[in-house]
């Protein structure tokens, strides 16, 4: 069937169809399954770090546990993200690639600086402001990451995720730490979620 | 059936047109390697090589080789001729359906 054959104009409709909606699968990063990754990273993880500090008095911060499983949870997201964008570019070449690199880099670079620099300055500064540096800076940096990407691959559906998570993580700076948890699990990882559900539709109702 | 042949014949074939179809779907300057559009087409090489040096000749693809030997690599691109080439046959597609459909006849 894929000689150089004739064929009618329903069955080149049909081809193209197929063939669009083939490629599509294989040779584009799967965005919801993204959302939805990083969705209930945050949700899970921000929403059971709120739940260990919800109640104290004085705030001490939250649980080794529910830092430790945020810890676990980023890095199954982590490896799930990064098996789905290699397994969706492999054999591509070319300017998107230049840019996920660039992208990926300023994250990763962006919560290094994150995590040296909070526990640096934790002894000198409130413990409002360290919640704000160790839990909203993560949201502001991801909110900056997708509006680099926005500018660079012209996704401007990202674009509004990456200014509402910066509005979210900017935010935090005059709430209370239990609240700025409760914010980053709602507005970030909520957000990620309706996101997920956003670009399926779209995709559906594109394709 | 005289609209029919305002279809470019050199897209108009089952293998070109899922060819050009796949390569559309990257980004403007993006390219794909040989095999893994051999994977996705699933045709013989001979097959994909002689698909594809139509499309070039007709300025549709570029194909660049990269590294010698065992290292070499070739990929494939979309010329922004071809994407305007696709683009215009998939608009004449649609016409041809819409009117076969207005007219109660089958397009074929």
């Amino acid at each position: 069937m894929l000689e150089d054959q004739d064929m009618s104009v329903r069955e080149a409709a049909a081809f193209a169809q197929d063939a669009r909606a083939r490629a599509r699968k294989e040779l584009v990063i799967s965005t919801p399954l993204v959302y939805m990754a990083w969705g209930m990273v945050w949700l899970i993880g921000y929403g059971a770090m709120w739940l260990s500090v919800r109640g104290q008095h004085p705030y001490t911060g939250p649980s080794g546990v529910a830092i430790a499983a945020v810890f676990v949870l980023a890095g199954f997201a982590i490896a799930a993200v990064l098996v789905i964008a290699h397994k969706a570019v492999a054999g591509i070449d070319g300017q998107s690639v230049r840019h996920r690199r660039i992208i990926g880099s300023t994250w990763a670079i962006g919560y290094l600086i994150l995590l040296i620099v909070a526990p640096a300055v934790s002894s000198s500064v409130s413990t409002r402001t360290l919640a704000f540096i160790s839990f909203a800076g993560p949201v502001a940096l991801v909110g900056l990451t997708y509006i680099l990407a926005a500018a660079l691959g012209r996704y401007w559906s990202a674009l509004a995720l990456g200014v509402w998570l910066v509005i979210v993580g900017t935010s935090c700076a005059w709430l209370a730490p239990a609240t700025i948890l409760a914010t980053c699990a709602l507005g970030g990882g909520g957000t990620f979620l309706l996101m997920a559900v956003i670009e399926t539709r779209l995709r559906a109702h594109g394709s | 059936m005289a609209a029919e042949t305002e279809l470019d014949p050199v897209i108009h074939a089952p293998a070109r047109l899922r060819i050009a179809v796949t390569l559309a779907t990257l980004r403007d300057e993006d390219s794909l390697s040989f095999s893994r559009l051999q994977e996705l087409l699933g045709l013989t090489a001979g097959n994909l090589i002689t698909h594809l040096r139509k499309l070039e000749d007709a300025g549709y693809v570029t194909t660049v080789k990269a590294g010698r030997g065992v290292t070499s690599r070739t990929s494939v691109r979309l010329s922004p001729q071809g994407r305007r080439a696709l683009d215009s046959y998939t608009a004449v597609l649609r016409q041809l359906l819409d009117s076969a459909s207005t007219n109660g006849t089958s397009p074929h």
